[in-house]
């Protein structure tokens, strides 16, 4: 009977240990002075998310949070740190006026307010259950849930996906695109303004040579 | 057994956290770490709703899975953003007046 309530004990306890670290981290990610530690931070409140899910019995999401969030979110977040210096300034954390953090911490605080009342004042809130089974194990269920079943779901948004890269590479790409010659033509009328004012000057020369012939 | 009402509190707190930094924060790397931090409550909440419903559907999970795709496509799409925010205003605080220039 002991062991029983010392094991009942123990998943709550797991839960509030993880779920401090993640507040912490969170904060920290936010409000550290170092942009750099930041990033750390929130790669491993990340992982700390992951933790969450293997709660929950949905070890096929924590893989997927641990190989994406910290793994290649927050790889991307360093790379900005590092290809924009600027970031690293630290008077950048200091706020433009202590009215519009008061306001920032009041709006959040509303948020979290208003979700909570929403979740469980609402009668749909008394419909969940108490505990659930845990049968999402089963990763060849969640496999077919996802490409039988709402495969075409899946294109579309691998398909919105490319386009955003595709897009997000044409677009860093573009300025150094458009000093090429070779794309930016050497005639014609994307031609350089200089190339084209040149152009009319060579046209203009003939008519008044022809004119002044006239006149003799 | 860990009560729904938990982890949805943990996820609003999250999302709050999160909202509190995109609304406050003037450098745009913070912006878009408390962005994710957003991000990461909501997933919180949908695994555990999914999962303590009374009918189980994979519905949540396969969401999830989606939604973590598209967070990887969406942050380097942002982290783009900023480098041509820098590029072209020479700063990353958002917190600075920008004039548009004219076409």
């Amino acid at each position: 009977m002991q062991e029983s309530t010392a094991l009942d004990l123990l998943e709550p306890g797991e839960f509030l240990l993880i779920a401090g670290i993640i507040l912490i981290l969170a904060y920290l990610a936010l409000e550290h002075k170092e942009i750099v530690y930041a990033a750390f931070f929130f790669g491993f409140m990340a992982s700390f998310v992951a933790g969450i899910f293997l709660l929950l019995e949905a070890p096929f999401i924590a893989g997927m949070q641990i190989a994406v969030y910290t793994g290649g979110i927050s790889a991307l977040i360093i790379f900005a740190v590092l290809l924009l210096p600027r970031a690293q300034d630290s008077s950048l954390e200091e706020f433009s006026s202590p009215r519009k953090r008061q306001i920032g911490l009041i709006m959040a605080t509303l948020v979290i307010i208003l979700s909570g009342v929403l979740a469980f004042i609402f009668p749909w809130a008394e419909s969940f259950d108490d505990t659930f089974i845990a049968i999402s194990n089963d990763l060849n269920e969640l496999a077919l849930w996802l490409w039988a079943d709402n495969g075409i779901y899946v294109q579309i948004i691998a398909l919105i996906m490319i386009t955003s890269l595709v897009g997000a590479i044409a677009l860093l790409k573009m300025d150094k695109a458009e000093q090429l010659v070779s794309i930016r033509g050497e005639f014609g009328i994307e031609a350089e303004p200089e190339l084209q004012e040149l152009d009319v000057l060579e046209d203009e020369e003939p008519d008044t040579e022809e004119h002044e012939e006239v006149d003799d | 057994m860990v009560p729904l009402s938990w982890y949805l509190i943990l996820a609003f707190m999250l999302i709050g956290l999160g909202g509190y930094g995109m609304m406050v924060k003037r450098n745009l790397i913070r912006i878009l770490i408390g962005a994710e931090i957003m991000g990461n409550g909501v997933n919180i909440a949908l695994v555990a709703m999914s999962l303590y419903s009374p009918v189980f559907t994979f519905t949540g999970q396969g969401l999830i899975i989606l939604i973590i795709s598209v967070a990887a496509a969406h942050t380097a799409l942002a982290l783009v953003l900023m480098l041509m925010y820098n590029r072209r205003y020479d700063t990353v605080d958002l917190g600075q007046p920008i004039v548009m220039e004219e076409p």
